[in-house]
C-alpha cells in the first residue's frame, strides 16, 4: 500500500526533529533531577545516553536489542557509583520493589482488562508472609524457635525464622490462592463492578490485618489444634495495630550481609526481582496466554467465541499478578523491617495503579517507567526536594500536606491529556501507520465492550 | 431435508429465546445438512442474530434442544462449542483492535492449542514448535483469505473495511471449524466483492469440507450461493425451501414488503445499512 | 437422533452451579440479610427476655441507614443515566458535612440558640450545604466525565478517583487530618421518645423526618415532571431521547445536581447526628452507600432507600454485637456475596445474559 508507505516517509520524518528536540532539552533536566535525587550524575548521563540512542535507532532491532542489555547492564552496575547507605540506593530499592507491584498489576489490568482496585490485599498479604515467617512473632512455637534454612543470629530466636527464598514461594503460591479467590465474585461482572469488588476486597483483607490480633489462631475451627501445633499456643493472626517487627534480614549465601546501612545487597535482591517479573511477563505476553488475555481485554465476547476460555484466562491473570505482589510485599516486608496496618491503606492500590496508566496500560517498558518515576515523585521530590519551593514563592504551606490533592490532580491531567501513557503498548507498530483510526484504541479496555452494550 | 451427504450437521428443535417480556425467537425448528450452504433471512428485528447467538452459545435458549455433530450443545459456554467445531464471524466486525492480523488469526486457534503458562514462560520446545507452527498457519489462513503479506503485522483496525472482513473470516476458520456461521458477511460491499465472497464461500465447502450458514439481506447473494433458505418473521420462522420456493412464497413476500402484492424483490435492493471503507 | 419433541419443550436443563446461584439469588441474599437480626434477636429474648435491644440497633441502623440512603440515591441516579460509578460522590457528601458545619460557625448556630433560630438557621444551612454538594457534582461531571464519555470505561473512573484525592485534600485543608467535634446543635442523643422500651432521639427523629421528605420529593420529580421524564428517556436510550429533541447534556447535569442536592442534605443530618466530621468520611460513606445501592437495585431509586436501611440496620447489628472494627469488613462482604449471587440487588431486574 503506498499510503502507508507514504505516511511511514512522513512520520518518520516529523519525529525525528521533534525527538531530537525533547532529547536534547531531556539531557539537563536529567543531570538536575539526578542532582536532586543524589545519583551520580555520570550515571545518569549514561542512562541518558542508552536512552537517546533507543530512541534515534527505535526501527533497528539490532540496536534496540543490544540498548535492552545495555540498559540492564547499567542497572546491575549502578549501586558501585553511589553511595553504600546513601538516599538515593534507598530510594532506588524502594522504586525497585513498586516496579514488581507495577508489573504484577499490569498484567491484570494491562493485559487482560480487569479493573482491579484491590491490589494492596497482595502487597498486605505477602508482607504478611514475611512477617509470620521471618519474625518473632510466633513466639511459642516449636518450643525454643523454629530455623528453617537460617543461620546466625536470627535461627537462636524464639518464632519462625524461615529462609527468604523460601518465603518468597509461600508468599507467592499465597498470593496466587487468594488472588483467584478475589477473582471469583467478578468474572460475571462489567468493568466498573469489578473495580468495587476488588476495592471491597482491598479494604476485607485490610480490616483484617488491623484487627487480626482478636484472631485467636488456635480458635479456628478443625484447623485450630493442628494451627497452634505449628505455630505455638496463643498466636494471633496479626498484631493488629502494632504490626510485626522487627522482621528478619535477608541472609543469602555469597552476598554481603544484608544491614540496615549497606543496602547494596537489598538492591540487588530487588532488582533480581524485577528482573524475574520482566522476563515472565516479556515471555507471556507473546504466548497463548498472553493473547488470550489481550483478546479478552479488547472484546470479551468475541474472545468467547474464538475458544478462549474466560474463566480460567482471568483466573490466571488474577492469580499471576497477585504473585508478584505477594513476592514485592515479602521483600518489603524485610526491607522495611515491618508489617503494620498503616501501609495497606486503598491509597496504594490507586498508587500502583497509576504508575500502570502513566506508564502505558499493557505497555511492560511504560510500567517500569512510570512506577520509577511515580515511585521517586512520591518518596524523593515532594519530600524532601519540592517541599521548600512554596516558601520560595512566598506561599505559606507544605507541600507534602497536598500530596495527596496533586495526586489527584496528576491522575484526572493524565487521563484528559495523554490517557495512553507515557511509553503506549505497540507503540512502534503504530507508528507505521499513524493517523489510521488508532487514538483511543491504545488503550484499549473494554472500548469494544461498551460498544457491545450501546 | 439432508441431502446426499448423510445426517444433519446441525439440528435445532423447538428453539425459543424469551427476554423478560420480548419472545425473541419462537419455536424454531431447523436443520444444516453436511457440506450444505444455506441462509437465514428475513426483515430486521427478526430474531436471525438471537438464533445465531443460540447457536454458538452467547444465549441460552429458553426453550429447545440444539444437536451439533452428535453432540448435545445446547446452552454450553461459547468457547465449548467453538472447540467442538462451530466458528462464527459477527455483523458489526469485532476484531481485537490492538492486536495485528496475525495475532487475530493465531487468537483463533487458541482452542486448539495445549501451551500452558509455565511451558510458555520456559520456552519449553513443544510450546516454541507449537509457536511455529500456529504462527504459520495463521500465515497460510491469511492468505487462503486474500490478505496481502505485507499486511499480516499490520494492526487489525488500520487494515481496510475489505480486509477486515476478510481477517474475520480467516479468524473463524483458523482453529479448523467444521460449521462456519456467517453473520451478514456482505455488509457494506460492492456487488463485485459481495460476488467474490460468494466464490469464497463454495471454495470453503469443496476445498475444505465446510458447511456454511448465512444470515444475509443482500438478495443476491442469498439467492444465489444457498441450497436451502429458511425464513424468519418476528421470531417465527415463516418459511424455508430452495431459493425459488421461498421467492415466490408469498409470506415472504408479505413479510418484506408488506401487504402489496407479489413484486419480487429486486436485483441489487437497497441493502438496509450503509457501511463505508473504515 | 431422537425425535423427543416433548422433551425438547422442556426448560433447558441449565447446569448445577446456575440453579445453584439463582436459588441462592432469589432466597439467599434475603436468607443472609435476616440471619443477623433473626440470630441476635433470639439471642437477646433468651438473654433478657425482650427485643429492646434489637430495637435499639434497629432503630439507629434506619437512622444511619437514612443517611447513607440519600448518598446511595445520588448513586443509583448517575449510574442510571450514564453507566458509570461515580466515585467521588462520597467526596461530595463529605464536602456537604464540612459546608454545613462551617455555615454553622459562620452564621453563629450554637447549642444555646433558641428553636426558632435554630431552626431558621439549620434550614438555610441546609439549602447551603445541598447547594454546594449539587454543584460541585456537577462540575465533576463538566470536567472530569464529559470530556470522557467517548473514552474507555477506565478513563472517567480514574478521573474519578483523582477527584476523590483531590476533594479529600481540600477536606484537610480545611479542617486537619483528624476528626473533629461539632457542636450539638439539635441534642442529638437525647431522647424524644421511645416505643416498647426503644428510645428514639432527636437524631432519629431529625434523620427520618429529613430525609422522607427528600425521598418524596425527589422520587416525584423523577417520576411526574418534564425533566424528571427526560431523565428517565435518557437512563433508557440516550439517542432515541436525543432525536426526541432531549438536551441529553443538561439532562445529565441535571442528574448529577440531584444526586448532589441529596448528598449535601446527608451531609448536614451526618453533622448533626454524628456531631463529628472527618475528611475521610466520605471514602467510607461512598463505599457503604455504594453497597447500598447495588444491594437495592442499581438504578433503582426506591432500592436505593431499602438498600440504605438495610445496611444501617446492618452496621449497627455488627457495631453492636461484633466490635465496630469489624463492621466495615461486613458490610463490604456483603457487597461481595450480592454481585456474585444476585447482582441485580433486591428490586432490580435479572440483566441480559452475555452478548
Amino acid at each position: 500500500m503506498s499510503g502507508a508507505a507514504a505516511t511511514l516517509r512522513r512520520t518518520g520524518g516529523r519525529t525525528d526533529t521533534r525527538t531530537l528536540v525533547t532529547l536534547a532539552v531531556a539531557l539537563p533536566i536529567t543531570l538536575w533531577i539526578a542532582d536532586q535525587i543524589e545519583m551520580s550524575i555520570f550515571m545518569a548521563f549514561v542512562l541518558w545516553v542508552l536512552i537517546a540512542v533507543r530512541t534515534i535507532f527505535h526501527s533497528n532491532d539490532k540496536v534496540q536489542r543490544a540498548t535492552v542489555v545495555a540498559l540492564l547492564l547499567w542497572a546491575i552496575v549502578l549501586p558501585f557509583f553511589e553511595e553504600e547507605g546513601g538516599g538515593f540506593i534507598e530510594d532506588a530499592t524502594l522504586a525497585l520493589a513498586y516496579t514488581v507491584f507495577a508489573l504484577g498489576l499490569n498484567i491484570i489490568v494491562g493485559f487482560a482488562g480487569l479493573l482491579d482496585l484491590g491490589y494492596v490485599a497482595f502487597f498486605a498479604l505477602g508482607s504478611l508472609t514475611a512477617g509470620w515467617f521471618m519474625s518473632s512473632f510466633f513466639a511459642n512455637a516449636g518450643g525454643n524457635g523454629v530455623a528453617i534454612l537460617v543461620s546466625g543470629p536470627a535461627a537462636e530466636l524464639p518464632g519462625i525464622h524461615m529462609n527468604f527464598l523460601l518465603v518468597l514461594v509461600i508468599a507467592a503460591m499465597i498470593c496466587t490462592i487468594a488472588g483467584m479467590i478475589i477473582g471469583i465474585p467478578t468474572l460475571r461482572l462489567r468493568g466498573d463492578y469489578i473495580a468495587i469488588v476488588t476495592l471491597a476486597f482491598g479494604e476485607i483483607i485490610g480490616r483484617i490485618v488491623i484487627n487480626g490480633d482478636e484472631v485467636k489462631l488456635g480458635k479456628v475451627p478443625l484447623l485450630g489444634g493442628p494451627l497452634e501445633d505449628v505455630v505455638g499456643k496463643g498466636a494471633t493472626l496479626t498484631n493488629g495495630r502494632q504490626g510485626i517487627t522487627p522482621v528478619d534480614k535477608i541472609k543469602l549465601p555469597f552476598l554481603d550481609p544484608f544491614l540496615s546501612l549497606k543496602l547494596r545487597p537489598w538492591y540487588f535482591v530487588a532488582l533480581a526481582l524485577v528482573f524475574v517479573a520482566l522476563f515472565v511477563n516479556y515471555r507471556l505476553r507473546d504466548s497463548r496466554l498472553g493473547r488470550a488475555w489481550i483478546a479478552l481485554r479488547e472484546d470479551e465476547v468475541a474472545a468467547a467465541s474464538m475458544g478462549v476460555p474466560l474463566v480460567r484466562t482471568k483466573l490466571m491473570a488474577y492469580g499471576t499478578g497477585a504473585a508478584f505482589g505477594g513476592m514485592a510485599g515479602a521483600f518489603l516486608g524485610s526491607y522495611l523491617n515491618t508489617v503494620n496496618a498503616d501501609q495497606f491503606q486503598f491509597s496504594f492500590s490507586i498508587f500502583v495503579l497509576s504508575m500502570v496508566i502513566l506508564g502505558g496500560l499493557g505497555s511492560i517498558e511504560g510500567v517500569m517507567l512510570g512506577a520509577i518515576v511515580l515511585s521517586f515523585i512520591n518518596n524523593n521530590l515532594i519530600p524532601d526536594v519540592f517541599n521548600d519551593y512554596p516558601s520560595k514563592v512566598g506561599l505559606d504551606f507544605d507541600l507534602t500536606e497536598l500530596s495527596f490533592g496533586i495526586f489527584g490532580f496528576l491522575l484526572v491531567i493524565m487521563m484528559v491529556l495523554r490517557p495512553e501513557g507515557l511509553i503506549p503498548e505497540r507503540r512502534r507498530k503504530l507508528e507505521l501507520t499513524e493517523g489510521v483510526g488508532v487514538g483511543d484504541t491504545e488503550l484499549g479496555t473494554g472500548e469494544a465492550m461498551y460498544e457491545a452494550k450501546a | 431435508m439432508t441431502n446426499g451427504d448423510g445426517d444433519a450437521l446441525l439440528t435445532a428443535q423447538n428453539v425459543t429465546k424469551v427476554f423478560g417480556g420480548l419472545v425473541a425467537v419462537e419455536d424454531v425448528n431447523f436443520e444444516i445438512p453436511e457440506r450444505a450452504i444455506v441462509s437465514i433471512i428475513g426483515p430486521n428485528g427478526a430474531g436471525k442474530t438471537t438464533f445465531f447467538n443460540m447457536l454458538t452459545g452467547l444465549y441460552k435458549p429458553s426453550f429447545g434442544r440444539i444437536r451439533f455433530n452428535g453432540k448435545n450443545i445446547t446452552g454450553r459456554r461459547p468457547d465449548r462449542i467453538m472447540k467442538d467445531g462451530v466458528a462464527r464471524t459477527f455483523q458489526n466486525i469485532r476484531l481485537f483492535g490492538t492486536m495485528t492480523a496475525l495475532e487475530n488469526v493465531m487468537v483463533g486457534q487458541n482452542s486448539r492449542m495445549r501451551s500452558g503458562i509455565f511451558g510458555s514462560i520456559f520456552h519449553a520446545p513443544w510450546v516454541n514448535r507449537e509457536e511455529r507452527a500456529v504462527e504459520a498457519k495463521a500465515h497460510e489462513e491469511l492468505d487462503y483469505v486474500g490478505i496481502p503479506p505485507d499486511e499480516h503485522d499490520f494492526m487489525s483496525v488500520n487494515l481496510s473495511y475489505g480486509d477486515q472482513r476478510r481477517l474475520e473470516i480467516a479468524r473463524a476458520l483458523a482453529s479448523g471449524p467444521k460449521l462456519l456461521l456467517l453473520d451478514e458477511p456482505t455488509a457494506g460491499m460492492n456487488p463485485q466483492e459481495s460476488a467474490e465472497l460468494t466464490d469464497f464461500m463454495r471454495k470453503l465447502r469443496d476445498e475444505r469440507g465446510l458447511t456454511i450458514l448465512l444470515i444475509e439481506h443482500d438478495m443476491q447473494v442469498v439467492m444465489g450461493v444457498s441450497e436451502h433458505i429458511t425464513v424468519l418473521d418476528h421470531g417465527q420462522k415463516i418459511a424455508e425451501g430452495t431459493p425459488d420456493e421461498v421467492r415466490k412464497n408469498p409470506r415472504v413476500v408479505e413479510a418484506y414488503l408488506g401487504k402489496q402484492g407479489e413484486k419480487e424483490p429486486e436485483e441489487g435492493a437497497q441493502r438496509p445499512r450503509e457501511e463505508g471503507d473504515a | 437422533m431422537e425425535a423427543s419433541t416433548d422433551a425438547a419443550r422442556l426448560p433447558v436443563k441449565a447446569n448445577t452451579w446456575d440453579t445453584v446461584r439463582r436459588y441462592i439469588g432469589e432466597y439467599g441474599l434475603i436468607a443472609l440479610l435476616l440471619v443477623m437480626p433473626v440470630v441476635y434477636g433470639i439471642q437477646d429474648l433468651s438473654d433478657t427476655g425482650n427485643l429492646t435491644r434489637l430495637g435499639e440497633n434497629i432503630v439507629a441502623g434506619v437512622s444511619n441507614g437514612a443517611i447513607w440512603a440519600l448518598v446511595a440515591l445520588g448513586y443509583t441516579l448517575v449510574y442510571g443515566i450514564i453507566e458509570l460509578i461515580n466515585f467521588a460522590h462520597g467526596e461530595v457528601f463529605m464536602i456537604g458535612s464540612l459546608t454545613s458545619a462551617g455555615f454553622f460557625g459562620t452564621i453563629g448556630l450554637t447549642t444555646s440558640t433558641g428553636t426558632m433560630g435554630l431552626i431558621l438557621g439549620l434550614a438555610l444551612t441546609l439549602v447551603v450545604a445541598m447547594l454546594a454538594s449539587g454543584s460541585l457534582n456537577v462540575m465533576i461531571e463538566r470536567v472530569g466525565y464529559r470530556p470522557l464519555r467517548s473514552a474507555p470505561k477506565l478513563a472517567p473512573l480514574i478521573t474519578a478517583i483523582g477527584f476523590s484525592f483531590i476533594l479529600q485534600n481540600v477536606g484537610i485543608l480545611w479542617i486537619a487530618g483528624s476528626p473533629r467535634g461539632i457542636p450539638d446543635l439539635i441534642n442529638a442523643q437525647k431522647e424524644l421518645f421511645s416505643i416498647g422500651g426503644v428510645s428514639i432521639t432527636n437524631g432519629d427523629v431529625l434523620a427520618i423526618g429529613a430525609t422522607i421528605p427528600l425521598v418524596f420529593l425527589l422520587t416525584t420529580f423523577v417520576s411526574q415532571s418534564r425533566l424528571g421524564k427526560a431523565m428517565r428517556a435518557t437512563a433508557q436510550d440516550p439517542e432515541a431521547a436525543r432525536l426526541m429533541g432531549i438536551n441529553v447534556d443538561t439532562t445529565i447535569s441535571l442528574t448529577f445536581l440531584l444526586g448532589g442536592l441529596m448528598a449535601g442534605a446527608a451531609g448536614l443530618i451526618y453533622a448533626l447526628y454524628q456531631t463529628t466530621i472527618w475528611y475521610l468520611q466520605g471514602f467510607q460513606a461512598g463505599l457503604i452507600a455504594f453497597t447500598a445501592a447495588v444491594m437495592g437495585g442499581i438504578g433503582n431509586l426506591q432500592g436505593a432507600v431499602l438498600g440504605g436501611f438495610i445496611i444501617g440496620i446492618i452496621q449497627q447489628i455488627s457495631d453492636n454485637r461484633i466490635g465496630g472494627e469489624w463492621t466495615n469488613a461486613v458490610v463490604f462482604a456483603y457487597l461481595v456475596l450480592i454481585m456474585v449471587f444476585r447482582p441485580q440487588g433486591l428490586l432490580g431486574e435479572e440483566t441480559r445474559e452475555a452478548g
